[in-house]
């Protein structure tokens, strides 16, 4: 039993007529795994995680088959049992490091909040906690830091704030929600390598959302790639990077600069996603998809196995090779 | 073959408060960036937040005036110009920012905003300017019928097409792009970057792009200008920058970038600790504090920006990478 066992997740904003934002997503993460969720904005890869949270509000709306953690059913939890698991076991780190602190407390006060609310330390002992996390994240005068606020720490610090704050509870589970896509260059580099020191001594499991692709070839081990709401393909990494099923995933991969170097004209894939009024009846890439057949355009593929991946196409590419 | 845009010793100084009872500080936020760039060519400029980058933009588009140094556009001096000469200036530097959501006016047609450059600068009738405003329109991959229409009807990737066509407008010889695809998606940023391309050959124009994004700048540059904290650090043609990286502070941004087909022989160099306080930079090199090579001669001397080999480093031993 893996330790989050999601099936057919469909997450709507309106009524049942609305456009699914998620849709039909099935997701496996094991105790101790990096799985890195990809796509590009609004496919759906955050409002997948904060279903999960429990963070959907209306008028949006969840369903799904399962979606159990650790033996809990998260479906049918209560609001008071969720803030027990939420926070504790799962924790979340966000994007905008400057946003998800409180500019009104120290960052002492913020990391000791956690550690009394999920395991009940107080005085002296949330400090020292608080201390040792500090450390644990390498910042650097971590005693000074306890006081400071978040405005007097960059957007790097203040990040590994955020992470101090999220394993504060030691989670099982770790979800980064676009991590360094705020920071510069070398700062995402500490920071990533950071996450997988963490996660690799805890044993934690890391669900990883990014749109960057390199990211995910340097950290993950299996990645699922989404598509307006949908996985399209979900494969080990870098055997998805290497021969992707998916004419999507593939796409994906030929826009990035890298992979055009000594080229005149990236590869792009004409067309944007589909929005809630011309979603198509059939595959729903179907319209931009260069290698679409009539079938695609009426007929929606399911999420099967290929020869290296689970795939939702009725014509995957780089079969041959297996 | 002369040089459109030439810049020496560029430097920009700005006085910060420190309060009521303490004197002015001074941040150097460009202190002494010198380059030529000839028509149809691009300079990358690239470094992390606070390298001086967008300082460098704001004064090349003549939105600030230099503290110090020359610029030249197209042979005319930009410090000491008439106000006339200002103006066609102007007309001969373009800029396209980061953010489409912000750089368009809410209020405006799409067509009147591509409309106002000419309006303003061009004695032309309205039908003319109609009609070179579809053209412009046709250029960058825009509907006829989109001229009515608001920038909120419109995606990211269109809207900076359209940011992109009102620089275009006037045809600029100089344009300065700062980060204009690092808010878009992978796929929509390969289709803003051909037509970046497109658009440079037809015109002939010459770019200085603004990025932190390496994969980008290696697609895009003929020059690459890496700055630190307000300084140049490396300068010289993309083959050789990307090949054999003389700056530390290069060859840890390269390494830091994340690949799709990381390898695993290349010892990734980790630095260590974030950008010093601009208010307060150490003595000596800039980088030394973070540099994996430094010396008692960095912690003391300014490394001067010399000429080594086909480009110009600030390092005192740039020899001993070569």
């Amino acid at each position: 039993m893996s330790l989050l066992q999601i099936n057919n997740l469909n997450v709507r904003f309106g009524d049942a007529s609305a456009v699914p934002v998620v849709d039909g997503l099935d997701l496996a993460v094991d105790a101790g795994e990096i799985v890195a969720i990809v796509g590009e904005s609004g496919s759906g890869k955050s409002v997948t995680m904060m279903a999960l949270m429990g963070l959907i509000d209306a008028p949006g709306w969840i369903t799904a088959d399962t979606m159990s953690f650790a033996g809990t059913d998260m479906l049918k939890l209560s609001g008071r049992q969720r803030r027990k698991i939420v926070g504790k076991d799962i924790a979340m780190i966000f994007q905008d490091p400057m946003t998800a602190l409180n500019p009104s407390y120290t960052v002492g006060f913020q990391i000791e909040e956690v550690l009394r609310q999920h395991l009940g330390l107080k005085g002296k002992a949330a400090r020292q906690r608080a201390l040792e996390l500090l450390e644990k994240v390498e910042i650097p005068a971590a005693e000074s830091r306890l006081q400071a606020y978040p405005h007097q720490l960059s957007g790097g610090m203040s990040q590994r704030v955020a992470i101090a704050m999220a394993i504060a509870g030691e989670p099982k589970l770790l979800i980064a929600d676009e991590p360094t896509t705020a920071l510069d260059v070398t700062i995402q580099a500490q920071i990533m390598e950071l996450l997988v020191n963490l996660q690799q001594e805890r044993n934690m499991a890391l669900i990883l959302i990014t749109h960057d692709l390199a990211v995910v070839a340097e950290t993950a081990k299996r990645v699922c790639v989404m598509y307006a709401g949908q996985a399209v393909e979900v494969g080990q990494v870098p055997e998805l990077f290497d021969v992707p099923a998916h004419p999507y995933s593939e796409a994906l991969l030929a826009a990035i600069p890298e992979h055009s170097i000594g080229a005149e004209r990236l590869a792009t894939l004409p067309g944007i996603v589909p929005g809630r009024y011309d979603r198509p009846q059939g595959c729903l890439l179907s319209p931009r998809c260069p290698y679409v057949r009539d079938n695609c355009r009426t007929q929606r593929p399911a999420l099967e196995p290929k020869s290296q991946s689970l795939a939702r196409c009725f014509y995957p590419l780089n079969q041959e090779v297996a | 073959m002369t040089a459109v845009l030439s810049a020496r010793d560029l430097t920009r100084h700005y006085q910060v408060s420190r309060g009521l009872f303490k004197g002015h500080a001074l941040v150097r936020a460009l202190n002494g960036v010198s380059f030529e760039l000839e028509a149809g060519q691009t300079l990358a400029v690239v470094g992390e937040s606070g390298c001086g980058k967008s300082t460098l933009a704001r004064a090349l588009t003549l939105i600030e005036e230099p503290t110090a140094g020359s610029l030249q556009i197209a042979g005319t001096e930009v410090t000491g110009a008439s106000k006339e000469q200002r103006k066609q200036l102007r007309r001969d530097v373009q800029m396209v920012f980061q953010s489409p959501y912000a750089s368009l006016n809410p209020r405006q047609k799409i067509g009147d905003q591509l409309a106002e450059p000419l309006l303003i600068n061009t004695s032309l009738s309205k039908q003319e300017r109609r009609e070179r405003v579809q053209a412009m329109m046709q250029q960058v991959g825009l509907r006829p019928e989109h001229y009515q229409r608001y920038p909120h009807m419109f995606s990211g990737g269109q809207r900076q097409r359209i940011a992109l066509a009102r620089a275009m407008m006037l045809q600029p010889k100089v344009l300065v792009a700062d980060e204009p695809t690092s808010a878009l998606d992978v796929s929509i940023q390969a289709q803003v970057l051909n037509l970046f391309m497109d658009l440079q050959k037809e015109f002939n124009t010459a770019y200085v792009f603004i990025s932190h994004n390496l994969a980008v700048v290696r697609h895009v540059a003929d020059q690459v200008l890496v700055m630190y904290l307000g300084r140049p650090a490396e300068m010289g043609p993309k083959a050789d920058i990307y090949d054999k990286p003389l700056h530390p502070y290069t060859q840890a941004l390269l390494s830091a970038t994340p690949a799709i087909h990381p390898d695993p022989l290349k010892p990734k160099i980790r630095i260590v600790g974030e950008l010093p306080n601009p208010l307060n930079p150490p003595d000596g090199c800039a980088f030394h504090k973070r540099c994996p090579y430094a010396t008692e001669r960095c912690s003391k001397e300014v490394p001067a920006f010399r000429q080594v080999g086909t480009r110009q480093v600030a390092c005192h031993y740039a020899e001993q990478f070569l």
